[in-house]
């Protein structure tokens, strides 16, 4: 079936279960479908745009008041939304980052984090990860301190991911950003891969911003995503415009050059504003989500050989596994050599891991439910058993 | 009413994907399925009223 030329209708979660690792918190709530359908033209949320112009403050549909809701929900002061959260690091990257400028990053930080310091001209100094893959706060210490040495001068800003893209692993943002503050060094917490997904409190983990991804963990349409700022930070991020054109006069009102005047202006703002009240109520419940993940965990790590190379027990759903001595070993002698795998998880209605994929790999299990993850560990035995693969009991 | 009839669509959709792969429905699932197919079938007998007169 197609839906325009050339185009087939995607059913991927419709006829498969889906363990991409970042596909699964942006799954489309049925009423962000909804929305999608009332709102696909282009300018749709403008249509009661009025004085003073600015997407934040049209009222109809209530945009403005889901900036409002998003910002206490974060417990932070303002909020914008952003084409994802690559243009919230901008946007915090350009207004702090100048020529030269030392930027704190990871060893575990995500690539756009690091062209928004690019961009901005500033150079790149990564915290590097410990040997369990988390970056630790008096690693961050460590670094700001070398920095110090080196440029002769601190960071002028930290991007530091809560959970990591790479690993799925959970890293203690309070302590570092309290190491941070101790430098006057402002803090943009990452939240791809967490606000959306489990509970985010802005002002207790101490932090300036909060940056978070509509597409990725928010059940929202690409591209989408939140900034998030406290009041002190607000007037920086979000400063309006002052440019004046020298023939014609012209000024722009209370336009913000870091947003390049309005963000999201059709089915990426409502499809998360439709998602949101979802997405809240998801985020208490991050418990029952661990637990299916557990069960998918348990039936992986039950066949000999299987490793997992994130943090355990899990503290997210998103989780890179070493199966060299495990699943890969088939894969030497199958006529399908490495495609084995992938092809017998679509027999079985799985998809998403990478197809050739046996060595190193990652998968999510978020907003399965409990039969859905029953299914998923089952198959992953069963793939095993099949290929002589031993499993535990 | 197009409105209505693809939002009920949606809802089926979205029962789809709760039961990938085999799209076996507990009970709660087949009464809703049900609702929702009975909606339909009013919903586009009312457009074949409105469009068709």
């Amino acid at each position: 079936m197609r839906c325009g030329n050339g185009i087939e209708a995607r059913q991927v979660d419709e006829l498969c279960i889906n363990i991409d690792p970042i596909q699964a918190g942006g799954r489309l709530t049925a009423d962000a479908m909804k929305a999608v359908v009332a709102y696909g033209d282009g300018y749709s949320v403008c249509d009661n745009c009025r004085k003073p112009n600015r997407l934040d403050y049209i009222t109809k549909p209530p945009i403005a008041e889901f900036h409002k809701d998003v910002a206490a929900w974060l417990n932070m002061d303002a909020v914008r939304t952003v084409p994802g959260a690559r243009r919230g690091f901008q946007a915090v990257a350009q207004t702090y980052v100048n020529k030269g400028d030392p930027v704190l990053l990871t060893s575990l930080s995500h690539y756009t984090e690091f062209l928004a310091v690019e961009e901005s001209g500033g150079i790149a100094r990564e915290i590097p990860a410990n040997d369990q893959k988390l970056v630790t706060p008096d690693a961050a210490a460590e670094k700001i301190e070398a920095v110090k040495r080196e440029l002769g001068r601190v960071p002028v800003l930290a991007f530091i991911d809560h959970v990591d893209y790479q690993y799925g692993n959970m890293h203690d943002v309070t302590g570092i950003a309290k190491v941070a503050h101790q430098y006057d060094i402002p803090v943009a917490y990452n939240g791809a891969y967490t606000v959306g997904i489990l509970p985010v409190d802005g002002k207790a983990m101490g932090v300036d911003f909060v940056i978070g991804s509509g597409h990725k963990s928010m059940a929202a349409p690409a591209p989408s995503g939140i900034l998030a700022a406290t009041a002190e930070r607000e007037k920086e991020v979000f400063r309006t415009t002052a440019i004046v054109g020298d023939v014609t006069q012209r000024k722009f009102g209370i336009k913000e050059p870091e947003m390049m005047g309005c963000t999201l202006m059709g089915v990426t703002l409502v499809g998360m504003m439709a998602s949101f009240p979802h997405v809240k109520e998801r985020v208490k419940h991050f418990d029952r989500e661990l637990a299916n993940h557990k069960i998918v965990m348990d039936a992986l790590l039950s066949v000999e050989g299987t490793k997992c190379l994130s943090e355990y027990p899990r503290k997210h759903t998103m989780t890179r596994i070493d199966t060299m001595g495990s699943f890969d070993k088939p894969a030497e002698t199958h006529k399908k050599r490495g495609y084995y795998l992938s092809s017998a998880l679509e027999e079985r209605g799985i998809t998403g891991v990478i197809p050739g994929a046996t060595k190193v790999w990652k998968f999510n299990t978020y907003g399965m439910t409990t039969k859905q993850a029953e299914h998923v560990a089952r198959s992953f035995v069963e793939i095993a058993r099949e290929n002589g693969l031993a499993v535990k009991e | 009413m197009t409105f209505q009839a693809i939002y009920t669509l949606t809802d089926l959709r979205v029962l789809l994907r709760e039961t990938a792969p085999s799209h076996e429905f507990d009970a709660d699932q087949k009464v809703k399925a049900q609702r929702l197919l009975e909606n339909l079938e009013r919903q586009v007998g009312s457009l074949k009223q409105e469009m068709l007169k």
